[in-house]
């Protein structure tokens, strides 16, 4: 059985190079205001805040750079997650939104993902940009 | 929990192999129901199948199977527990249930109806409406027996429990006019576990029961099309299982709760255009409408499509109701201290999807937060309105109107609760956009199947189609638009969803 974290690379590394964005466009070219928005359907589950904690989901203030499946106190990881080794990258997230039910069928995670690249290119910058702000500023 | 779907527990086949040539053919199209002579035989059978593993559907399949019928659910995606687990688990319940009386709290069946029937939408369903009030005790005692677990813990704080309190006013029960028409009492019964995860912990607790009680629950699953008789009652259903198609045969009745439509677009242009236009699209992802339509196609009626849960949470905190809320005219239409589905209906249902939250310093959002952005900000409130496209003078003078009575105490038009009401007086003033586009707007849907109280589908012409149940969200129920309390629908699954299961249990099984 091939190990998530090389399944996962192959395919991403097919859709970043073959696809109409490029890893450069996924670090930088996203509107955080629009991903406001479409992050707002992931709230079903996650939260951006780090005060809110987990949900349904883990939290996900500052995801970038954590290993996949082992944020404290959440215990609701798929078997996949909880095996896998990887880091979670903007690049790695452009992928897995994509459709994470194909790439993770047993993922606890239940969204049909985001198929415009374009969208989950603002909802990477969103996670980016709430991963910094200050919480006690309004802005 | 349950096994893995490739065996459906008889040989597995492709359905082409059951099927004639002409049905092969027919397999083409949508959710349209198959002649059962095209079905030459069943790849597995059961007394009672339950579609779907949300509240109702397993709520169904326990009762079915304790009344001693052979019961399958199947569940469409990997996981079970539907919408229902991602919800907060709330259950609306009252008129004394042993969860209110250990808490000392007064409520009667008398009070719980009249907020129900009286507080939302015009000609609301009293039949369900009435056996769900006169039952709701016993039905807080079986969900209790199901192993949900509750703590004898009450808050009176709005807004779902943070902590691990299991009673709170969970609606509009004690914003106006609802307090004059019906004695307000908590009725918002939620699994006593910290934050907003109760409906994982009420489905956790109602699938194992399931599973203990020897239901035979499938993942992967999903049920394309019904299969009929030639005299219209159900046979069976197709399904699809990695890619394979196959035809279960249903010896008593079939159960459809496989959730709303929230997450079809097509449908809810279709059918519910104010909610195709909130932010949000809440609930699992499955939320498809596939149920409604397979019942559609049988001949079902189906009521109340365009209503739905439409969402502005604008609390907590509860410091910001003391500002007010007002629509593209400039002017009040709601008391800010609604029920967030109340308040929420009225946005998108009433005002063209457009409103927006004024505060003064003291009622002002303190903390970052991404589900209503500012979109002015003055010392004054002619400056704000300048900002603004309201009608000239309009927004100045709600103020002025609004001040001068909440100076004294009173809210002559909405009769805001005296806890949240105060002038709106202490720069700086903000204008907050709780538009249905652009807020965090969260929406449901609520339409689906006409069913009996006993979750028999029925037709146009109001009769029953044979061997046919729905129940939860795949059917029009106890939820309507407004919504008016978080509860009523999880409740409205579990309550009717055992009725439906009992009903498809007692029908003679077909040889």
């Amino acid at each position: 059985m091939i190990r998530p974290l090389q399944s996962v690379a192959l395919v991403g590394c097919a859709l970043l190079f073959a696809g109409p964005l490029n890893a450069q466009q996924v670090m930088s070219s996203g509107d955080v205001a629009k991903g406001r928005l479409l992050f707002a359907t992931c709230r079903t589950c996650h939260y951006a805040e780090p005060a809110m904690g987990h949900n349904n989901g883990p939290n996900l203030h500052r995801i970038f750079g954590k290993v996949v499946g082992e944020q404290a106190d959440f215990e609701y990881y798929s078997d996949t997650f909880k095996a896998a080794q990887f880091v979670w990258t903007p690049e790695f997230m452009f992928v897995w939104l994509e459709n994470p039910m194909a790439m993770f069928p047993d993922s606890t995670m239940m969204s049909r993902g985001v198929p415009d690249p374009q969208q989950r290119v603002d909802l990477i910058a969103f996670l980016k940009q709430a991963s910094v702000r200050d919480p006690q500023v309004n802005d | 929990m349950a096994k893995d779907s490739g065996d459906i527990g008889v040989t597995r086949r492709a359905l082409l192999g059951g099927l004639t040539a002409t049905a092969a053919a027919a397999l083409v199209s949508g959710a349209a129901a198959l002649p059962r002579s095209d079905v030459e035989s069943w790849d597995s059978q059961a007394d009672v199948l339950v579609v779907g593993s949300g509240a109702a559907g397993v709520a169904a399949a326990i009762e079915a199977r304790q009344a001693g019928a052979q019961v399958l659910l199947i569940e469409s995606l990997a996981q079970f527990g539907g919408s229902s687990a991602m919800s907060a688990g709330v259950i609306y319940a009252g008129g004394g249930t042993a969860l209110q009386k250990a808490l000392r709290v007064q409520d009667s069946v008398e009070d719980m109806f009249r907020f129900i029937s009286l507080v939302g939408t015009v000609h609301p369903p009293l039949e369900k409406i009435q056996l769900y009030c006169e039952g709701s005790p016993e039905h807080f005692d079986w969900l209790v027996a199901q192993g949900v677990p509750y703590t004898d813990k009450l808050t009176l704080a709005k807004g779902l429990p943070m902590g691990d309190e299991s009673l709170y006013y969970s609606g509009n029960e004690q914003a106006w006019p609802a307090r004059e028409l019906a004695r307000p009492a908590p009725r918002g019964h939620v699994p006593g576990v910290a934050g907003m995860n109760g409906g994982r912990r009420l489905m956790q607790a109602l699938l194992l029961q399931a599973t203990t009680a020897g239901v035979e629950l499938r993942h992967s699953v999903r049920a394309d099309r019904l299969v009929t008789e030639r005299d219209g009652s159900i046979a069976g259903v197709l399904v699809t299982v990695a890619g394979e198609q196959l035809a279960i045969g249903v010896r008593r009745g079939l159960v459809l709760a496989s959730g709303g439509f929230i997450h079809n677009r097509d449908m809810l242009m279709q059918y519910a255009p104010q909610l195709f236009d909130c932010s949000v699209p809440w609930g699992n992802a499955d939320d498809q409408g596939d149920g409604i339509n397979m019942g559609i196609a049988v001949g079902a009626a189906a009521l109340r499509m365009s209503e739905g849960f439409a969402i502005a949470p604008i609390y907590p905190p509860e410091s910001v109701l003391s500002g007010i809320i007002v629509n593209a005219s400039g002017q009040r239409f709601i008391t800010e201290d609604a029920y967030h589905g109340v308040l929420g209906d009225a946005i998108a249902y009433h005002q063209q999807g457009r409103a927006w939250l004024i505060t003064d310093r003291d009622s002002s959002y303190s903390f970052h937060q991404d589900n209503f952005l500012p979109v002015a900000e003055a010392s004054t409130i002619g400056d704000l309105a300048a900002q603004l496209d309201f009608p000239k003078g309009a927004l100045q003078q709600t103020v002025a109107y609004y001040n001068r009575h909440a100076a004294n105490g009173e809210d002559p038009m909405f009769r805001k609760s005296p806890a949240y009401l105060r002038p709106l007086q202490g720069p700086p003033y903000t204008v907050w956009d709780l538009s249905a586009t652009q807020a965090f707007f969260p929406a449901h849907t609520f339409g689906g199947l006409h069913t009996t109280v006993d979750g028999q589908v029925l037709d146009s012409f109001n009769k029953q189609i044979s061997g046919l149940y729905a129940a939860g969200r795949n059917t029009s129920g106890i939820p309507t638009a407004p919504y008016i309390a978080s509860g009523l629908s999880v409740g409205d699954c579990t309550f009717f969803g055992r009725r439906a299961g009992r009903a498809a249990a007692s029908l003679e099984a077909k040889a």
